[in-house]
């Protein structure tokens, strides 16, 4: 079942095309990476899925319905967006972070009742940072940042989660932890990548953007190969079967 | 799920709470209102209190007086001056997440003072007091108006933080200018009278002019705490508070408004009060550390409280003189900011 479709999807900045005539489906439960050199226009392309790029022509549709002709509340019941940088919050603790998800229900002297108290402290479990609860989140690191972030997007109870480069910054523990929690979040995850090992690892369909524009698209298997790599990314890349788990494995050509 | 005791447990935490709070603030009231050029105690406050309420304690007739017409009526607006300009202190720096921010930073106390001093200065600063105290409001709300216009101006597309908080140093700085010109162009006795007003006193506290500054402190208390969610998202980063639902662009500029508005109807009042909202929001985020929800209450009564005692130390510092208001926060402001840096440095190395 179609969740989010991008519909001749255009976004100018002056009369400059960042991302150019875009036509993709994400289905329900998919996990889709997002791949792309840098300045293919990743980030604006998810700002125009997450409504604050408005399109410039196009559309983007969430279960049919154009995402403009929502309100900003009514959009952010249908997803959450975790996004690469972070505010320092001002002081804020993780359980003020993560109980920000609940924003998008509540309406105006509507307080925190015990079904929320609830839902804040289950999401906190289930990403594993409760005994975190009280610290501020500038002094986190940044895989429990991350882990923070995921919380509150599952405080937000949305279907859909958008992550730009979520293992960015990130150490290789923390970063297969990180995919590890999203994969068991059991949503429908759209995912900007650099480290193609890992979309190749964890995506079940993946989107591949050069110069704006949508260049591939299909199961990892299909899309990572070494031409588009030798293409796309400029890079010279050979790719065989991981020997563990076989999807895809990338090993780059170094001129050393 | 939630348990009954779990719930218990939380509502007789806020009961203590608001318990202590509501002792603080009533201790500190009898205890102020104490202190002054005429000698009377807690027990004499005591007294009169009690007679208002029907008791007949025995109490002089001119003491009494001096309580209720004078002393309390200070003893409110003091209250009130350092809740109001707290509240405003901690909702700028939230809207902004620029723990910086206060309302003279954006321009808005210069920009009230201004137009406060300019209507003063036009009506004399003798018997014009009592006739102008309604145009010197209506001149601060008109000079807060005019700074907040130039700062959202110059704000650009979505309101942008960088933007607004350089128009308000400039704005601000423009309105001192103002100022010093008109204090410079004002006969000596003038001149000294507006220079007592821009430095911030409660002398002028009556009944009368007491229920605007309620009714505007108040309003915009509830409406900061209906907007609590809101804010609190905005912490997040703009583009984040967006996908969480929130206007940020229509909040700020609401938000700014309401400040604006506060701040306005204090300066029209007092005269110029700084630091205290750049310093108690300061202080109270560290008090309360994982309870960052009681922000805004929490200002109310530091705020409120410390201005309170302020008041008593500008009234019983020098014997028989009475200082700036605005000359003992910014002296403690100051103090307590250097501490702040010297502890952070300290941490730091």
């Amino acid at each position: 079942m179609a969740l989010l479709t991008a519909q001749n999807l255009s976004w100018h900045v002056n009369t400059k095309a960042i991302v150019e005539d875009v036509n993709f489906t994400i289905n329900k439960g998919q996990f889709v990476g997002l791949i792309g050199p840098n300045g293919a226009g990743k980030s604006s392309l998810m700002r125009c899925l997450y409504r604050v790029n408005a399109p410039t022509s196009g559309q983007v549709l969430f279960e049919q319905q154009d995402v403009w002709q929502l309100s900003a509340k009514d959009n952010a019941k249908n997803m959450s967006v975790i996004l690469q940088e972070h505010s320092d919050h001002l002081g804020l603790t993780v359980r003020d972070v993560v109980s920000q998800g609940l924003t998008p229900h509540k309406s105006l002297f509507q307080w925190d009742d015990a079904q929320d108290v609830a839902t804040i402290n289950a999401v906190m479990q289930q990403m594993d940072i409760a005994e975190l609860k009280h610290t501020p989140f500038q002094l986190l690191s940044g895989g429990e940042k991350q882990r923070v972030m995921l919380a509150r997007a599952l405080a937000q109870n949305t279907e859909l989660v958008i992550m730009d480069e979520p293992t960015n910054h990130l150490d290789v523990h923390y970063q297969t932890d990180m995919m590890a929690k999203v994969k068991s979040l059991n949503k429908t995850i759209l995912a900007s990548f650099h480290d193609l090992n890992l979309a190749a690892a964890f995506c079940d369909h993946i989107l591949v953007l050069d110069k704006g524009k949508l260049v591939a698209s299909g199961a990892p298997s299909q899309v990572l190969t070494q031409t588009l790599i030798n293409d796309v990314f400029r890079t010279q890349a050979i790719v065989d079967a991981h020997p563990v788990n076989g999807h895809p494995r990338i090993t780059y050509q170094y001129h050393v | 799920m939630v348990t009954l005791e779990l719930r218990i447990n939380i509502m007789f935490k806020v009961f203590s709470y608001s318990v202590i709070a509501v002792f603080i603030l009533l201790l500190s009231a009898v205890m102020a209102v104490s202190f002054g050029a005429a000698n009377i105690s807690s027990g004499d406050v005591l007294s009169v209190l009690f007679n208002l309420v029907g008791a007949d304690t025995d109490v002089s007739d001119i003491k009494q007086r001096i309580i209720l017409e004078l002393r309390i009526p200070r003893l409110i607006l003091a209250f009130l001056t350092g809740a109001g300009l707290s509240l405003a202190g901690a909702v700028l720096q939230t809207v902004t997440r620029n723990p910086l921010a206060d309302p003279y930073l954006f321009g808005i106390a210069s920009g009230a003072s201004f137009g406060a001093v300019l209507v003063i200065a036009s009506i004399g600063g003798g018997a014009g007091w009592a006739v102008g105290q309604m145009s010197i409001t209506t001149g601060a709300f008109i000079g807060a108006a005019l700074s907040v216009l130039i700062v959202l101006s110059l704000a650009g597309r979505g309101v942008q933080i960088e933007r607004m908080l350089l128009a308000g140093v400039a704005a601000s700085f423009m309105f001192s200018a103002g100022t010093s010109l008109v204090l410079y162009a004002s006969d000596p006795e003038a001149a000294a009278s507006l220079l007592f007003w821009t430095l911030g006193s409660f002398t002028r506290a009556n009944w009368d002019n007491l229920w605007v500054p309620s009714v505007v402190i108040i309003s915009c208390l509830i409406l900061f705490l209906g907007y609590s969610r809101a804010l609190k998202a905005v912490l997040a980063g703009d583009e984040t508070a967006k996908t969480l639902g929130v206007n940020v662009t229509r909040l700020r500029m609401g938000m700014l408004l309401l400040s604006s508005l506060l701040t306005a109807t204090l300066v029209a009042n007092t005269g110029g009060i700084g630091f205290v909202g750049l310093m108690i929001p300061h202080i109270v985020r560290r008090l309360l550390q994982s309870h960052q929800q009681y922000v805004l209450l929490a200002c109310v009564l530091f705020g409120g409280v410390f201005m309170v005692w302020v008041d008593v130390l500008a009234r019983s510092l020098v014997a028989n003189n009475e200082l700036p208001i605005g000359v003992i926060t910014a002296a403690i402001g100051s103090v307590f900011f250097l501490l702040v840096l010297r502890k952070r440095s300290w941490i730091d190395s």
